[in-house]
Formats: C-alpha cells, sequence, structure tokens
C-alpha cells in the first residue's frame, strides 16, 4: 500500500530531515510511528498524505504519488493532524457539506460513533473543547472508510475514557483493506492496539517490525538486578529494572516504550 | 469506477455549495457592509456638493475608484485557507481537484467581480440617488446609469480602442497581482504583493536610467523617429495593452503553479 524508496527530505533552509528513508507497509495492520521529538514523524506523514513534496526519492501510495494530489488519491486518504481547523458550522451541516467528497462515507458508522463519544449533531465545531473537536475529526476519518488513515498524535487532548473508547472504536471499524498509521509519543495509549512498530531516527528508519516478530525474539521483564544475563538492554523503574532480554520459552507482551529506548540507544534484536 | 482527476462538474459544484453553506454569514456581512459603506461614501460626496451637483460622470469616477481599489482589496482576500497552516492542510488534502480549486477560486475572486461590482454599484447608487431625492428632492440627476457614465468618460478622456483596452489591463493586473500574491505569500498577503511590486517596478527604473545613461538616450526626444518603435501616443497605449496582456497571462500561470506546488 505504501512504498517509500530513498526519501530525501529539507524543509527550506534547513538541515535534511530524512536522507536516504525507505519504508514498505501493507494494508490490514495498525501501525505505530514512533521517534525523538523533531525526528520527522509529522513531516513523513505529510509526505505520506501529499501536502509536502519529497526532494529526491519516490513515494507511492495505493499506486499513486501522493504529491500530485490526484482525486482518486484524496478519496481514499484521510489525515488527522495534531492541529486541525473547522469552520464555526454545526456538526449536521460539516457533515452534509465534507462527507460527498468521500465516496465510501459510511453514515450510519458516523452515527454510531458519534452516540458513543457522547457528540450531538446540533453541536456548533466553533463551541467544542480540542477534545471533543478531536473526537469529532477521528469519527469523521473512521467513516469516511478511505483505505489509508493518518493519524498524527490522535490521542493528544483526550480524556481517559475518550483514550479506552478511542482504542475500542478504531479496532473495531477497521477492514483488512485498511492501513492506519499512528503518530505518538503516548505509547500507552496505543500499547494494545498497534501491531507493527516503525521507528525514525537521526533522518533513517531505523527499526520496522511487527509485534509479533519481537515478541518472538524478546520478552520483558521485570528484574531486582540490572545485570541478568545476556540481557540487552536494562532502564530502572521503582523498586527494581525493567530489562529486555532475548526470548527463551514464553512470549510477554512487548512494552513499547523499553523498546523505543532500546533501539534508539543503539540496541538491536 | 474511474475517478476523473483533473474536472469533474459535480465536484466543483460541491465545492461551491461547501463554500456556500461555509461562509454564509461571511458572505452576508460582506455584502451589507460593503453596500452601507458605499451607500455613505456616495451620500458624503452629494453632500460636499449641496445635493446639487452629482452626476453621472462624478458617479462613473467613483465607481472607477472602487472597481480598482475595492476590487483590488476583494481579490488579495484570494485563497483564504492559506492564511493558516490548519486551514491549509484540511483544503489541499480535500478530495477535489487542483484545477478545479483553482478555478473555483479564479471566478469567485475575478470573474464575479467584474461582473458582480458593477451591477451592485449600480444597485446601491440607484437606491441611494432615490433616498437622497426622496428626503432633498433638490437632487436631480440621481438615477445612474452606466451607459451614460461611460460615454461621459469616454468623452471627456478622449478615450480610444487602445487607450480603453490599456486601462481594461490595468485593473486586471491589479486584480491578478494581488490573486497570485494571496496565492503565493502566507501572512499579511496584500503588503507583501505591494512590496515586491515595488521592488520589481524600481529594479526596472533602475534599469532603465542605467541604459539611458549607457546610451546617452537623454538627448532623444520621445517620440523621435529614431527612439525604438514608440512613434505617437497610440504607440504607447497599444505597447501598454500588449505588456499588459503578456504580464496578465504570466501571473495567471504564475498563480496556478504556484498553486500546484503549494506545501503545508
Amino acid at each position: 500500500m505504501i512504498q517509500i524508496k530513498d526519501l530525501q527530505f529539507a524543509y527550506p533552509g534547513q538541515q535534511a530531515l530524512f536522507y536516504s528513508l525507505s519504508m514498505r507497509l501493507e494494508a490490514g495492520s495498525i501501525t505505530g510511528l514512533l521517534g525523538k521529538n523533531g525526528a520527522g514523524k509529522t513531516s513523513l506523514l505529510k509526505l505520506i498524505a501529499g501536502s509536502l513534496h519529497p526532494q529526491s526519492g519516490s513515494i507511492s501510495v495505493l499506486d499513486h504519488t501522493p504529491g500530485k494530489r490526484e482525486v482518486s488519491l484524496l478519496n481514499d486518504v484521510f489525515l488527522v493532524p495534531e492541529e486541525f481547523y473547522f469552520p464555526a458550522t454545526t456538526i449536521w451541516e460539516y457533515r452534509k457539506v465534507y462527507t460527498p467528497f468521500y465516496p465510501q462515507f459510511d453514515q450510519k458508522m458516523m452515527d454510531n460513533i458519534l452516540s458513543e463519544f457522547e457528540l450531538n449533531s446540533g453541536d456548533n465545531l466553533k463551541h467544542l473543547s480540542h477534545g471533543q473537536k478531536k473526537k469529532f475529526l477521528i469519527a469523521f476519518a473512521l467513516a469516511s472508510r478511505c483505505r489509508l488513515l493518518v493519524l498524527d498524535e490522535p490521542t493528544n487532548g483526550l480524556d481517559i475514557p475518550s483514550k479506552v473508547l478511542f482504542r475500542k472504536i478504531l479496532a473495531g471499524s477497521l477492514d483488512e483493506n485498511q492501513l492506519v498509521i499512528i503518530s505518538t509519543h503516548q505509547v500507552k495509549d496505543v500499547e494494545n492496539l498497534i501491531d507493527k512498530i516503525l521507528i525514525l531516527d537521526n533522518g533513517k528508519m531505523i527499526f520496522q517490525q511487527t509485534l509479533s516478530d519481537i515478541s518472538q525474539k524478546v520478552c520483558f521483564v521485570t528484574g531486582n538486578t540490572p545485570d541478568v544475563e545476556g540481557a540487552i538492554y536494562s532502564e530502572a523503574i521503582p523498586g527494581g529494572y525493567r530489562l529486555m532480554v532475548p526470548n527463551g520459552h514464553s512470549e510477554t507482551e512487548v512494552d513499547i516504550e523499553l523498546l523505543f529506548n532500546a533501539i534508539t540507544n543503539g540496541k538491536k534484536i | 469506477m474511474q475517478t476523473n482527476n483533473h474536472f469533474s462538474s459535480h465536484r466543483f459544484l460541491l465545492l461551491c455549495r461547501q463554500s456556500l453553506i461555509i461562509n454564509k454569514k461571511l458572505i452576508a456581512i460582506s455584502l451589507i457592509g460593503a453596500a452601507g459603506t458605499l451607500f455613505l461614501a456616495l451620500l458624503f460626496f452629494e453632500s460636499i456638493n449641496n445635493f446639487q451637483s452629482w452626476s453621472n460622470y462624478a458617479s462613473m469616477i467613483f465607481f472607477l475608484f472602487c472597481y480598482v481599489s475595492l476590487g483590488g482589496i476583494y481579490t488579495s482576500q484570494s485563497f483564504p485557507a492559506f492564511r493558516s497552516k490548519e486551514k491549509s492542510l484540511v483544503y489541499l488534502l480535500l478530495p477535489a481537484s487542483a484545477f478545479e480549486k483553482y478555478i473555483f477560486e479564479f471566478l469567485t475572486r475575478i470573474v464575479i467581480l467584474i461582473l458582480f461590482l458593477p451591477a451592485f454599484y449600480w444597485l446601491v447608487a440607484n437606491f441611494e440617488g432615490v433616498i437622497v431625492h426622496h428626503y432633498v428632492p433638490r437632487l436631480i440627476n440621481y438615477e445612474f446609469s452606466f451607459k451614460d457614465g461611460f460615454n461621459q468618460i469616454i468623452t471627456n478622456w478622449k478615450l480610444s480602442g487602445w487607450n480603453i483596452s490599456a486601462i481594461i489591463q490595468f485593473c486586471l493586473f491589479v486584480y491578478l497581482a494581488t490573486f497570485t500574491g494571496a496565492c503565493h505569500f502566507t501572512k499579511s498577503p496584500r503588503m507583501k504583493t505591494l512590496f515586491t511590486l515595488s521592488v520589481i517596478a524600481g529594479g526596472y527604473i533602475l534599469l532603465g536610467y542605467f541604459l539611458s545613461w549607457v546610451f546617452d538616450l537623454k538627448h532623444y526626444a520621445m517620440f523621435s523617429k529614431s527612439i525604438f518603435f514608440l512613434r505617437s501616443k497610440e504607440d504607447i497605449y497599444i505597447f501598454l495593452s500588449i505588456v499588459g496582456i503578456v504580464v496578465n497571462l504570466s501571473l495567471i500561470a504564475i498563480s496556478w503553479f504556484r498553486f500546484k506546488e503549494k506545501e503545508v
């Protein structure tokens, strides 16, 4: 679904953000894009969605070049940015005006998600809180039935019940033809949701693996000492240590935060 | 089903509908505001003449002033989505082709202005004339007619085909330059367009001065046969008209390519 080859990109007058970045993603997964602040996660999402143009290399999304912004691609890609704009209009009016642009739009699904998020059609978007606006945008993105959903920090601004609801709704409303890319710092919010992890660092994709591959290779345990034989990486936590060790026999839940710190500190698995 | 990636009348109508519904309050307020301001301005000019000598000619001059200045302000507000990053992102990724979005902006900013502003002015001027005449019966010639006003301008200013063409190109230049500026610049497009045009004009004046100094042209009379191809005032108007057409077409091309390559 997405194929990026030797991508180079820099903002005018700035150092290159990506040098020779390559990656490949297929439909039917929820992929987490992780990286430090300034690593270029948002820029990469914008390049995939087509709002930025690469300097060199190629990006192919659903067999289109996103920078051309062809309608046949825009119909099938929805970007939920971290900061967004809504006109001063009601949810009902917004739906009336914008849904015809998305041929696959599922009005029934939109109604269901809105009611789960406790949003009413008569609510004016200008008067909603940031979190409520975000919930509306997420609902719209999911109901658009676009094959590629790009979510930039989707849980920022959501309260705890809404985060739980977000995970539930997202997991329950996708099919195998869709791909979701979630860029986030709040790894705990998406821990049980994502099935593939991408880590972006120093202009390159330094890690691309599925959660099942990761849990076959390593497991995450808690111990009293960091000096466990064969430990790949360890971090102090209150009352002990969190360790990433080669997998012996049993699979554990992937501790994404620890994995991220290990990978960005140069550890390999 | 195959999607037409270039132009679809259905999508174009959706864009029109979207803009109309989302901006309905703004459009209503702007129309009322502009009508009120025009009404008061016409009233003010008539009061200066003690409500006696306001004519179609004076009204037409005021209209031309409004046509260029208000028109320039209006076209400088083209591509309103580009004033913020968040709006730009929504606008650029909305599933409509770049051509549809550009044509929509061009039609609603330039074509509608050219066609609508005269009709709007005609309505307000006649409404104002009728109202003032009702309360101040000594005001005569209160009916505004474009035909009479235009004929008086042609007669008083001794305009011919090429003069009119040069004036039309100048008006279009004002609109297209501000339209292009609004497409190119994110913040304060009007001021930045003015600044850019001043720098370009200043550059050409300096170049002209430099060339006249190098080739010692100051000894030649303006319409001397030995100077280029400009032998009469008519030649100057023809020259200005042709330059105007070339510059205006270039501005349309620049705004289109800038729009297509816009990033956010």
